[in-house]
C-alpha cells in the first residue's frame, strides 16, 4: 500500500508529499521532518509572505475602481462569485419543481421572508439613524466653512467693486501727455488683477475643503449602507424564487396554458362560422406554445463556474483540432524529409503569429459558413475561439511528432525490416510508440498554450467564458468586479496546473525509457 | 539428402564496396563463397573489422549486395525477409512492448493466419524455450542484458527462419551469462535443426557450437582463408568438447590462422584505416562490431 501511494505521487509529479507518506508509515521521522520543513513548510512560509507583501503594497495604490484589492478582499469577491452561482442554480431549481416539492418550498421561501423582515427593518432604521447623525455632524462641520466662505465672498466683492471704481476714477484725471501717469495705471491695473486672483483662489481653496468634506463618506454609513443592500439583494432573491416557484414555475404555466387550451376546446365544439376558425388557429397555436413550454429553460446569466466548464470544452476543442492536425502531419514530416523540407517555411511562417491577429480572421470565416448564427447549433464565436486555440497551439506537437518521428533508432526500424512490416503495421506498432513520449511532451506544451490563448480569444470573441468574464468584469468597472479579476487570476492558473498535470502523468505513462510508471 | 539440402544456403561471390570520393570503390569484402546444408551450423571468425558483419548483414538484406548472390532452398533472396531472423550483439527489443509482445510482432507477421489462441501458444512455446516462461510480461527495462538477449532469441527463432543469423550475440554479456546462453542456443539449434551462420570472434565459442568454422582474412578485400570442418556430435557436451582429442590441435589452428593475419596486415592497417572513414555511418550492427577493435586480447584467449 505503501508503495503504492508512493509511486502515485512520484507519477503524479508530487514527489514533493513523499515525506508526509512515509512519516505517516513511522519510516526515519527525523529525517522526513527535515524534509517536510525544507520543501512543504518553507514553500509554504514563502506563499504566506507573497500574500502579506500583496495585502501591504495593494491598498497603496488608488484606481478608479477604488484600491487595488486585497487578499482578504479577493477572498470575499470570490464568495459574491460562489453565491451568485448558487443562488442562479437554486432559481433554475425552482423553475422546474413540481407539487409538493413545489409547495413546501414556497412555504420555506416564505418563511426565509419574514424572517428577513425585521432585519431588514432594523437594518433600514439603522441606516436612517446613521445618515441623521452623519448629515447632523457634517452640517456642524460645514457650517462654519460655510459661514467663513459667505463672509469672504462678500468681502473680496466689495474689495473689487471698490478698486475698479478708484481705477476708473484714477483713468478719468490722467491727462493727454502725462505718460508716467499711464504707466502707473497700467501697474495698478496689473495689481488689481493679481489681488482679484489671489481672493478667487482662496475661496476655491474653502470650496475644495467643503466639497471634501461633503464627498467623504463616513465609514459607519457606508458599512450601514452595505449591510441594508446585502438584505435588499437576499430579500430580491427570495422574491424571485417565489416568482419562479408561482406564477413562472413550468408547473404553472402548464397547468395554465392547457387550462386555457381545455377553454377554447370546448369553445370550439360548439361555435361556427369566422368565430369557429379563428378558434382553430387559436388552439393550433396553443398547442404549439405548450410543447414549447414543456422543454424551455429559463434564461439566466452565466455564472463564473459554468463559464470555468465552457472555457475548458472550448480549450479541449481547440486542443482537439491541434492534435488531429499536428499529430498526422508531424508524423509525415518525420517520415519524409521532402514533406519537411515542404512544411518547413509555412511552420516557421505561421507559428509566430498572435492569437488577436488569427482571431478576427477566424472569426469572419467561419462567420461566412453561418446564415443564420443565433440558431446554430454550436456557436461561431466559440468555434472561432476553439480554432484560433487550435491554430496557437498546433505548432509544439507538429514539431516535436516530426522530431520524434525522424529520430526513431535505427534498430528499431530493423525490426521492422527483416519482419517486412507493411506500412501501417510499421506506422502503429513502430513508429507512432517510439514517438510517443516526444508526442504527448509536445501535447503537453500545447494544451499550455492553448489555455492561456483561450482565454485572449474569449475575451475578443465575446464567446462566454473565463475570458468574456474577464471582459465583463472590467467593464462593469466597480471596485467588486475588480477584485473579481483577481478571482479569475487564480482560477486560470490554478486550471492551467492542473490540465498540465494531467499531461505529466499521461507523459510518463506512455514513456518507456523512465522509471515505472504503473499505478 | 537431396542436392537442394546439402546446398540449402549457397553464398555465391559476395562482394562488398563502399564508394570512395578520392579514388576506386574500397571493397570490404571480396568473392565470399559459402554452401551450407541444411541444419548445419557455421561460425565466421577473423579479426574485429574484418567484414564478418558486412557479410551477415548483407545475407539478412539490411545491406545492399555490390555483387553477387543469396540463396537459400533454392530461391534467391534480395532485401530483408523473416526467412532470415537475425540476433545482433544489442537485442534491439521494443521497448514499449513487453517481452511477449516483443515476439508476438513477429509472430503475428509469420503466422499470419493463425487464431488468437493459437499465436499466445506458440509466443509462449518459444519464451519457455529460451526459459522466460515466468518473465514473459516484463518490459525490456526490467530485465538483465541476458534475459532481453533470450528475448531476441525467441523472437528471432519464433519467426521459424530458414537461416539464423547470430552476430556475435554473446559480446555484450559476461562469461557466466554467455555460457548460459551457449547452450540455451545449442539446444534449441539441436532440437530445431535450424541452418544457422554465428558471427563471433571467441575461438572456445566457435569451437564449441559450430560444425564448421569459417576463418575469414583481415580487410579490406576480406575473403574466406580457411575452413575447419569438427567433428564434434550433436548435442554438443561442454565436457566432451574440451577432453576431445584434438580440442587444442583445433583450437591452435584456428589462434594460428588469426595470428597470421594479424602479423600480415600491418600493412593493410593503413588501408583498413582509410576504408572506415570513407565508409557511410548508419549500420550500427556494423559500427558496434568496429569498436571492438580493441578486444585483441579474446581472440587470443
Amino acid at each position: 500500500m505503501k508503495y503504492k501511494i508512493l509511486k502515485a505521487l512520484d507519477v503524479a509529479g508530487l514527489k514533493v508529499f513523499e515525506p508526509i507518506v512515509r512519516l505517516c508509515y513511522g519510516e526515519e521521522p527525523r529525517v522526513q521532518v527535515v524534509k517536510i520543513g525544507k520543501f512543504i513548510v518553507v514553500p509554504v512560509i514563502v506563499f504566506c509572505i507573497f500574500l502579506g507583501l500583496w495585502g501591504m503594497i495593494a491598498p497603496r495604490h488608488k484606481t478608479k475602481y477604488g484600491e487595488v484589492p486585497t487578499p482578504a478582499v479577493v477572498w470575499d469577491a470570490f464568495n459574491g462569485v460562489y453565491d451568485f452561482h448558487v443562488r442562479e442554480n437554486t432559481k433554475q431549481d425552482d423553475y422546474r419543481r413540481s407539487g409538493q416539492d413545489r409547495s413546501q418550498t414556497i412555504e420555506q421561501v416564505n418563511a426565509e421572508l419574514a424572517a428577513i423582515e425585521p432585519d431588514a427593518a432594523a437594518a433600514h432604521k439603522h441606516l436612517d439613524e446613521v445618515k441623521a447623525e452623519v448629515d447632523a455632524s457634517l452640517k456642524a462641520e460645514l457650517k462654519p466653512l460655510q459661514d467663513e466662505y459667505n463672509v469672504m465672498k462678500t468681502a473680496a466683492f466689495d474689495a473689487r467693486k471698490q478698486r475698479e471704481a478708484e481705477l476708473k476714477e484714477a483713468a478719468d484725471c490722467i491727462k493727454a501727455d502725462d505718460t508716467d501717469a499711464r504707466e502707473s495705471l497700467l501697474a495698478s491695473i496689473i495689481d488689481h488683477e493679481n489681488k482679484t486672483d489671489a481672493d478667487r483662489d482662496k475661496l476655491d481653496e474653502l470650496k475644495a475643503k467643503t466639497n471634501t468634506l461633503l464627498a467623504a463618506k463616513a465609514p459607519r454609513l457606508l458599512a450601514a449602507q452595505q449591510q441594508v443592500n446585502a438584505i435588499e439583494e437576499q430579500r430580491m432573491y427570495l422574491n424571485m424564487r417565489l416568482q419562479r416557484l408561482e406564477s413562472d414555475n413550468r408547473e404553472v404555466r402548464l397547468a395554465d396554458a392547457e387550462t386555457d387550451l381545455k377553454a377554447i376546446h370546448a369553445e370550439y365544439l360548439t361555435a361556427s362560422g369566422p368565430k369557429l376558425l379563428a378558434l382553430g388557429k387559436n388552439i393550433v397555436r396553443s398547442e404549439q406554445r405548450l410543447e414549447k413550454t414543456k422543454t424551455a429553460e429559463p434564461a439566466g446569466p452565466w455564472t463564473f463556474f459554468e463559464q470555468i466548464a465552457r472555457s475548458l470544452a472550448c480549450v479541449f476543442l481547440g486542443f482537439a483540432i491541434a492534435a488531429g492536425i499536428a499529430i498526422p502531419v508531424g508524423i509525415l514530416c518525420g517520415l519524409s524529409p521532402v514533406v519537411m523540407a515542404s512544411m518547413t517555411p509555412l511552420i516557421s511562417l505561421f507559428k509566430p503569429v498572435s492569437p488577436i491577429v488569427w482571431l478576427p480572421i477566424v472569426l469572419i470565416i467561419v462567420g461566412g459558413f453561418y446564415a443564420n448564427p443565433d440558431q446554430a447549433w454550436i456557436q461561431p464565436s466559440f468555434l472561432a475561439s476553439a480554432i484560433t486555440v487550435a491554430l496557437c497551439s498546433l505548432w509544439p506537437t507538429l514539431t516535436n511528432t516530426a522530431f520524434g518521428v525522424a529520430a526513431i533508432d535505427k534498430d528499431h526500424l530493423n525490426v521492422a525490416r527483416v519482419l517486412r512490416l507493411g506500412f501501417f503495421t510499421r506506422l502503429f506498432k513502430i513508429i507512432i510508440p517510439s514517438a510517443l513520449p516526444l508526442i504527448f511532451a509536445g501535447l503537453r506544451i500545447s494544451l499550455g498554450v492553448g489555455w492561456m490563448v483561450l482565454i485572449a480569444a474569449e475575451l475578443l470573441s465575446s464567446s462566454e467564458g473565463i475570458g468574456k468574464f474577464v471582459w465583463d468584469m472590467f467593464n462593469n468597472g466597480s471596485s467588486q468586479t475588480f477584485a473579481q479579476m483577481f478571482v479569475v487570476v487564480f482560477f486560470v492558473g490554478a486550471i492551467g496546473m492542473f490540465l498540465d498535470r494531467i499531461m505529466i502523468v499521461l507523459q510518463r505513462l506512455v514513456s518507456f525509457d523512465e522509471a515505472p510508471t504503473a499505478i | 539428402m537431396d542436392n537442394n539440402d546439402a546446398r540449402y544456403v549457397e553464398l555465391v561471390n559476395l562482394v562488398k564496396e563502399y564508394p570512395n570520393p578520392y579514388g576506386d570503390a574500397v571493397r570490404v569484402v571480396d568473392r565470399f563463397n559459402l554452401n551450407m546444408p541444411r541444419g548445419e551450423v557455421v561460425s565466421v571468425i577473423g579479426h574485429s573489422g574484418c567484414g564478418k558483419s558486412t557479410v551477415l548483414t548483407m545475407i539478412a538484406g539490411l545491406n545492399p549486395i555490390t555483387h553477387g548472390n543469396v540463396v537459400i532452398g533454392a530461391h534467391e533472396v534480395n532485401g530483408p525477409g523473416p526467412d532470415r531472423a537475425v540476433v545482433f550483439q544489442s537485442p534491439c527489443l521494443l521497448p514499449w512492448l513487453t517481452a511477449f509482445g516483443n515476439v508476438m510482432i513477429g509472430v503475428k507477421r509469420v503466422y499470419p493466419h493463425a487464431t488468437r489462441a493459437e499465436r499466445k501458444q506458440i509466443v509462449e512455446y518459444y519464451l519457455s524455450l529460451v526459459g522466460l516462461a515466468d518473465a514473459m510480461h516484463k518490459l525490456p527495462r526490467e530485465l538483465s542484458g541476458g534475459m532481453q538477449q533470450r528475448v531476441g532469441i525467441a523472437r528471432a527463432i519464433a519467426l521459424k527462419p530458414k537461416l539464423l543469423l547470430l552476430d556475435e550475440p554473446f559480446g555484450r554479456l559476461d562469461s557466466l551469462t554467455r555460457m548460459e546462453l551457449q547452450d540455451v542456443i545449442l539446444g534449441i539449434l539441436d532440437r530445431q535443426r535450424i541452418t544457422t551462420m554465428l558471427i563471433t570472434h571467441d575461438v572456445d565459442e566457435a569451437v564449441y557450437m559450430s560444425d564448421r568454422v569459417v576463418m575469414m582474412t583481415t580487410g579490406p578485400r576480406a575473403t574466406i582463408g580457411k575452413i575447419l570442418e569438427l567433428p564434434f556430435e550433436r548435442p554438443r557436451d561442454r565436457t566432451a568438447v574440451l577432453e576431445h582429442p584434438n580440442y587444442y590441435d583445433m583450437r591452435g589452428e584456428l589462434i594460428t590462422f588469426l595470428e597470421e593475419q594479424d602479423h600480415g596486415s600491418d600493412a593493410a592497417d593503413k588501408r583498413r584505416a582509410a576504408v572506415e572513414a570513407s565508409r557511410a555511418p548508419g549500420n550500427k550492427a556494423e559500427d558496434s562490431a568496429e569498436s571492438e577493435a580493441a578486444k585483441p586480447a579474446e581472440v587470443a584467449a
